[in-house]
């Protein structure tokens, strides 16, 4: 599967009521498949482009393309339907219900999706694995988690452990695309390693795009293709 | 959506515990109050059937009433032993009791009468008084206890006990002289006349001196019996038909021997129901503001949770809810907490029931019956849980709005 998975053209946005736009990107593309790490200081806009990708907020029409769609033209509810079968999401932290399982966390991400579902009861037929449930802790085996964890209450786990657990349910039921938003920022650096080689088998494996946004340069090196987000944003440099 | 809203509400134990009980006691209190006021209606109502006019000497229908049948307050004016003979003279009269009130035993009225008041007194369904054991009084020195007294003051058949004079308890004036034999128990019937004790009027008037025991009946006047007492508090009239009523009603009024009241016993319970209803409004607004309070904790609960919980809005948010799941986990919340609430309630409800009623009945003479829930009931169920789920919009349209505001960043 190939094609492209998120592209902007003249993206413009501002917050209401603000004087000036905080987005203004000529041109940005990413290809499906593709893993990009985009570098952007706080307060460069980042958290507002993801939000805008993963359609949380709305921008003006023929701007925004995410897997086909145009953004700008999707109602909120199309927009949350393709969020919840084709977006994987993974926060800086407190990713989880913390009163859930690792587990049942993980099961969360198809409690939204059909097309989740649908793709899992695939998989299933495919596979050995018996259950929903199996699968989520197939996924988080592989993710890294033993199988103590899994069962345990999510805020029983450490930071690093309850990463690994949003990352397993951003890719459950293999969405195309996975948006990572400083995943890392609060592992030290033995973990971070080791989590994105563990993200980025996962993903080369269901061939799912990932946007990895960081304020971190070292982590570049890990990525095929790292853009600065101040390149790419025209209001940014002018205020900077 | 039940589990994850189940599952949230887990996490907040305490606060959740909390918000049900408030409601299960407010939902208590709500039933509770219904409750006892329908059944004391309905035992207020069963306290007397069948008689149809109540005579007594000139006074107010509702003094008559409470006097006559639920023994409270005083007589102050008696009618003749000559007006209870005319009344039995009357044309279509079935059968009459004649009632002399004013004796006490301890805290019990003392109610002095003849054998008819067990053949032909009735209460609740038209139901008839029964013995538990004995019989009635045979003679003068003989009385009957209603259910309460026997039980207690441990009294069975054979027993002696005396009476006083005067009511209340406390009476300067007792009759040791002439103590009183018990010749029968009655059963409950959960009416005030399991609170008193019969006696028969030649056993009041050998007490009070007015007749003197076998001397009562002489030959000095031929043709002339001596009455066992001189004056009657009260005289129960059942007729031969029932729309006789209303004539002799006015026959009575304006009899012209002696002024003289009768009352049809269901129209006064009905006025005297009426003025105990401002009352009774007032304890059913009271219960129905605490049901407010209860909700509004509820509502408070879920307004204040929201704060803490933007982490966990964002998350969902995250996985593809929309606004409108947010608002739906919210009105669900609500909706698990006044529904658990409610039914926490009425357990509590029939548990009081099974484990109180005995000690309503005997420290404040309430009867009530853990019967099931009535339609009246069930509707202020509904009304509590509607209620829960209207107030659960607010707390959910805040969370809808924040939800929209917040998107995935998350406050800290």
């Amino acid at each position: 599967m190939t094609g492209t998975c998120i592209e902007l053209k003249n993206l413009e946005f501002q917050w209401p009521g603000a004087t000036r736009p905080l987005l203004s990107i000529p041109q940005f593309t990413v290809q499906q498949g593709e893993r990009v790490l985009l570098r952007g200081a706080s307060g460069s806009g980042k958290s507002t482009l993801l939000s805008l990708i993963a359609g949380i907020h709305t921008p003006k029409a023929h701007q925004l393309q995410v897997l086909g769609h145009d953004m700008g033209q999707l109602s909120q509810r199309q927009r949350d339907n393709l969020r919840a079968n084709e977006i994987g999401y993974i926060f800086q932290q407190f990713n989880l219900l913390p009163y859930l399982s690792a587990q049942a966390n993980v099961l969360l991400a198809e409690h939204f999706s059909t097309a989740r579902r649908q793709r899992i009861e695939q998989s299933l037929r495919a596979s050995k694995l018996s259950s929903h449930k199996e699968q989520a802790r197939q996924l988080l085996l592989q993710l890294g988690l033993s199988d103590s964890d899994i069962t345990r209450p999510a805020h029983q786990l450490s930071v690093g452990q309850q990463q690994r657990v949003a990352a397993a349910r951003a890719l459950f039921g293999a969405p195309a695309l996975i948006i990572a938003d400083e995943p890392t920022s609060a592992l030290d650096s033995e973990h971070r390693d080791s989590f994105i080689q563990v993200l980025f088998a996962a993903c080369q494996q269901h061939n799912t795009t990932l946007l990895f946004v960081t304020h971190d340069a070292s982590l570049a090196h890990h990525f095929e293709r790292s853009i600065e987000l101040t390149e790419l944003n025209q209001v940014s440099q002018e205020s900077l | 959506m039940i589990r994850l809203a189940l599952a949230s509400l887990f996490n907040r134990k305490a606060s959740a515990w909390l918000t049900i009980l408030a409601i299960a006691v407010s939902t208590l209190l709500l039933l509770g109050v219904e409750r006892v006021r329908h059944q004391t209606q309905e035992n207020f109502a069963n306290t007397i059937s069948g008689t149809d006019l109540i005579v007594g000497a000139r006074t107010g229908s509702t003094q008559l009433l409470l006097s006559s049948v639920f023994h409270i307050g005083t007589l102050n004016n008696t009618l003749s032993w000559q007006s209870y003979e005319h009344l039995q003279s009357l044309r279509g009269v079935a059968w009459h009791i004649p009632l002399a009130l004013g004796d006490s035993y301890g805290e019990f009225p003392v109610v002095a009468t003849t054998t008819d008041f067990f053949q032909y007194f009735q209460y609740a369904d038209k139901q008839q008084l029964r013995f538990n054991e004995g019989a009635a009084f045979s003679h003068a020195d003989t009385a009957v206890l209603g259910a309460e007294v026997a039980k207690r003051r441990q009294l069975g058949v054979n027993d002696q006990f005396t009476i006083a004079h005067g009511s209340g308890g406390i009476s300067f004036s007792d009759h040791g002289a002439h103590p009183f034999v018990v010749s029968g128990v009655l059963q409950r019937t959960g009416t005030p006349v399991d609170q008193a004790v019969y006696i028969p009027l030649s056993g009041l008037g050998i007490v009070h001196g007015e007749v003197h025991g076998e001397v009562s009946i002489t030959a000095d006047h031929h043709d002339y019996h001596e009455p066992p007492v001189y004056t009657l508090s009260a005289v129960l009239l059942g007729l031969n038909s029932r729309p006789l009523a209303l004539r002799m009603q006015r026959d009575i009024n304006t009899y012209q021997d002696e002024p003289l009241s009768a009352i049809m016993p269901g129209l006064a319970l009905t006025e005297l129901w009426r003025t105990l209803s401002l009352f009774e409004k007032a304890l059913f607004a009271v219960s129905i503001l605490v049901v407010a309070t209860g909700l509004l904790g509820m509502l408070t609960a879920l307004l204040s949770s929201l704060r803490e919980r933007r982490r966990e809005m964002a998350v969902l948010r995250a996985i593809g809810a929309g606004p409108a799941t947010i608002f739906s986990l919210l009105v669900s919340e609500a909706l698990i907490l006044a529904i658990i609430g409610v039914s926490l309630g009425v357990a509590a409800l029939y548990t009081v029931l099974g484990l109180g009623s005995d000690w309503l009945l005997t420290n404040t003479g309430i009867l009530l019956r853990a019967t099931p829930l009535t339609g009246t009931e069930w509707s202020f169920l509904a009304a509590i849980i509607a209620a829960a789920f209207v107030l659960s919009f607010i707390p959910a349209w805040r969370a809808y709005r924040n939800a929209l505001a917040d998107g995935l960043t998350i406050r800290l």
